[in-house]
């Protein structure tokens, strides 16, 4: 009785590491089995051997650290122009107007194909990085937040108004909490998209970085050492993911459920 | 003199047809006494709410002036603040922070601003809800909290715009008591709109009968009976009476506005 | 007020013109006085030409066949694998929560870091391009699939169920019909997925497609036009892509009202 209270409680948690256990055992014993060339399609206990020595010779944290930097100023910028330009065409018809249709051309185009015109202008490196990161993620922000102001009800606007507010209050107090919910929507669309742009840049016109790691490591065929970027990769953006849905959790106290 | 005067207020909109314009209100004039409590009945589309608008200014009048003070109303101020029929409360913000709103844009300190708060939130029985979020209050509730932020800047004036039409029957009368009490103490002047003659005859000191296309106030019923109200008085045969009277002036407005409705189809 | 009306209506438009063609002019002057470097940014009527030539050479035609045919084949097997996943899920609570880590993982990380990975297997050819994209968009249209069986209103369930309807029947008459709305969300999310990874997949490491032209015109010396072109018809037949799934939607679903 007791172990299936606890079995209840932890059902998905449970079975999902049971999911991932029999994909394991499943993967190795196939190549243990010798139906599969073990240097290409590695296992997952080679994985583990590879994981090591990247660890040791401090590969892992290397790249940790210059992904986490481009991703952090790619966003951060993306974060404080799409804030502002999103709440500026939320606000202002002219703005959005004018402003309207280059949104949608970046929100629309394959970003990815301007990596070469990036690579000519900007160069090889982290600059590069950064600016497709800032690209692709500021045009979802922009665009969220421009839908959250006009979510916005008049109701409250009048709220503000009756009570003497003054535009810059119908902001501060109405428009932008209004918006927060959308507005958050396009940060995490916009964290998943910085995500990728960093890998891209990486892949493309960077020479260092997990991203710059796989596709090299891909050359050479050692599989298992590709793997465990792409790990590394999947455990970061699952602690982003986390953390951001605890923010918003905390921030959405108000709703109702 | 009057405290609040509304002369010869009209509003127009653009009609329908090219070149028409649609007469909201025709030529509409009140004067209204400090600490009076005046309400407004009329037939849905007859302007009452749009004359609220109008001295909340968030509306703008196409011809006349609304005074307050002897002083043209122009913008939107707490000196004349306004109930909602929807609360409009903040849904972010807590029972006490939206009550808080106003006293904010007052650029009242903060410890003064929740102890002002505290007072009205009590005053209208939701001191225990402080931090609840508006989602967690029944409507009833919610009115209250609306109530209580209108109070808390203190207004000159304040406006009520069928502020318990969302609420179901029991609660609305619950409600009208409580804002009687309330109106005892406070003396504040209150324009009450409704489209529940009970209602307009068992809270005003005066009923303002409107009537639709144009928008223009038809009678004035001067409501004697004694104070302080509660609800045995609908069985007394003097507010039967008042609510016969009111109710001829409005039934001939709803049929005229039918027959007139069936002419427009005809033609 | 009919002078305003059309002002509101038709605002948009004329100031969104008129920021695109003071934005394309200034281009057009700057790079064609040699005002900024042209080899770098180009400029519009040369980039026109550019597009004359790679439709006369026949270069275009060919390499977006390609691309289509990866994509086409990619995207077919990720709506019908993802759907019939997201059946399974919305079905049985204990498949969903065995497969979840797995799913999470593949949404989690961008499908591009597969593709290396996937060259190696399959080879650099046509394959490897199609399971990339198989793999970036089953996921949003499986998960779409789930919730939108999930949001289903119980009560059409309980009436087929009233009126004797089996297992299947129910799959069919109740939950796929009304999560149609929500799994073409799905779609078109997939869409976009799907044609990063194609192109990034192309430019990567392949023979032919879109992306493999992107990547010559790249280190070509003055190959900047041709890659406005480029990333012009990659935009575009993103664009056909939403339209066409958009139609096929209203299609499905004549009762619901579009606007």
């Amino acid at each position: 009785m007791i172990f299936e209270g606890a079995y209840k409680r932890n059902e998905r948690l449970l079975l999902g590491a049971l999911g991932l256990l029999i994909f394991a055992v499943f993967w190795e014993s196939v190549v243990r089995l010798g139906y599969l060339n073990p240097i290409t399609a590695s296992s997952p206990s080679r994985i583990a051997q590879a994981f090591a020595s990247q660890w040791h010779n401090g590969a892992i944290l290397k790249n940790s650290r210059i992904f986490l930097f481009e991703l952090t100023v790619g966003f951060t910028l993306a974060f404080i122009v799409g804030v502002t330009l999103g709440i500026a065409m939320g606000v202002n018809r002219l703005v959005e107007y004018a402003a309207d249709p280059f949104v949608w051309l970046i929100y629309a185009s394959p970003t990815i194909a301007f990596y070469p015109l990036l690579m000519i202008w900007i160069g090889f490196g982290s600059a590069t990085v950064i600016t497709v990161t800032f690209l692709l993620t500021f045009v979802s922000i922009v665009v969220n937040t421009m839908a959250g102001v006009h979510a916005a009800e008049p109701q409250m606007i009048r709220v503000l108004k009756v009570f003497g507010g003054k535009p810059i209050d119908i902001i501060l107090k109405v428009i932008i909490p209004a918006s927060l919910p959308l507005m958050l929507a396009g940060v995490r669309i916009g964290l998943s998209r910085a995500f990728l742009g960093v890998i891209l840049g990486e892949m493309f016109s960077s020479n260092a970085g997990f991203g710059y790691d796989i596709a090299y490591y891909a050359g050479q065929l050692q599989t298992a050492t590709v793997f465990v970027s792409i790990i590394i990769l999947i455990v970061i953006g699952t602690i982003i993911n986390l953390l951001f849905t605890a923010v918003e959790a905390r921030l959405f106290a108000w709703k109702a459920r | 003199m009057a405290q609040l005067e509304v002369k010869d207020l009209s509003l127009s909109y653009p009609g329908s047809r090219s070149g028409s314009t649609f007469l909201a209100l025709d030529k509409v004039n009140v004067s209204i006494e400090k600490g009076e409590f005046v309400t407004i009945v009329g037939p849905s589309g007859c302007g009452k709410s749009t004359l609220l608008m109008l001295v909340a200014a968030l509306l703008r009048p196409t011809s006349g002036a609304v005074q307050l003070n002897q002083k043209d109303v122009t913008k939107p101020g707490p000196d004349r603040a306004l109930v909602f029929q929807d609360f409009a409360l903040l849904p972010w913000r807590t029972v006490i922070k939206n009550v808080e709103l106003g006293l904010e844009l007052k650029k009242v300190p903060s410890a003064q601003r929740r102890k002002e708060a505290l007072k009205y939130l009590d005053m209208v029985e939701l001191g225990k809800f402080c931090n609840h979020y508006p989602h967690q209050l029944s409507g009833g509730m919610r009115q209250r909290v609306g109530i209580a932020r209108a109070l808390s800047v203190d207004p000159e004036v304040l406006l009520m715009d069928e502020p318990f039409g969302a609420l179901d029957a029991q609660i609305r009368q619950v409600m009208g008591l409580e804002l009687l009490r309330i109106w005892e103490r406070e003396r504040k002047t209150i324009i009450f709109v409704t489209h529940d003659i009970d209602e307009a005859v068992y809270l005003g000191d005066r009923v303002l009968v409107m009537s639709a296309s144009p928008g223009r106030v038809i009678q004035e019923v001067k409501i004697s009976l004694p104070r302080p109200r509660d609800l045995s008085l609908r069985n007394k045969a003097e507010f039967t009476a008042y609510r016969e009277t009111i109710w001829n002036l409005l039934e001939k407005q709803v049929q005229a506005n039918g027959a007139w409705r069936q002419d427009s189809a005809l033609s | 007020m009919h002078r305003s009306l059309l002002a509101h209506r038709l605002a948009p438009l004329i100031v969104g013109l008129l920021s695109v063609s003071l934005f394309l002019l200034i281009w057009e002057i700057a790079g064609s006085t040699e005002t900024v470097r042209s080899e770098l940014v180009s400029y519009p009527t040369q980039i026109l030409s550019a597009f004359k030539r790679l439709i006369l050479s026949g270069e275009l035609a060919q390499n977006t066949l390609i691309s289509l045919r990866e994509f086409g084949e990619g995207f077919a097997a990720a709506i019908v694998i993802g759907i019939a996943c997201g059946v399974a899920f919305a079905l049985s609570r204990t498949i969903r929560y065995l497969f979840e880590p797995i799913f999470v993982a593949l949404y989690t990380a961008p499908i591009i870091v597969f593709v290396p990975v996937l060259v190696v297997w399959f080879g650099i050819g046509t394959t490897s391009k199609s399971i990339a994209v198989f793999l970036s968009a089953f996921i949003p249209i499986a998960i779409n699939t789930t919730t939108g069986i999930e949001e289903i209103s119980e009560s059409w369930v309980r009436a087929l169920r009233a009126f004797g309807a089996s297992r299947t029947q129910i799959i069919f008459k109740a939950m796929l019909p009304g999560a149609i709305p929500s799994i073409m969300a799905g779609i078109r999310l997939a869409i976009g997925r799907g044609i990063v990874v194609l192109i990034a997949g192309e430019m990567y490491v392949s023979m032919s497609g879109i992306g493999r032209l992107i990547s010559i015109y790249s280190v070509a010396p003055d190959g900047v036009p041709e890659i406005f072109v480029l990333v012009a018809v990659v935009a575009t037949f993103g664009y056909v892509c939403v339209l066409l799934f958009s139609l096929i939607e209203s299609g499905l679903t004549p009762w619901r009202s579009h606007s």
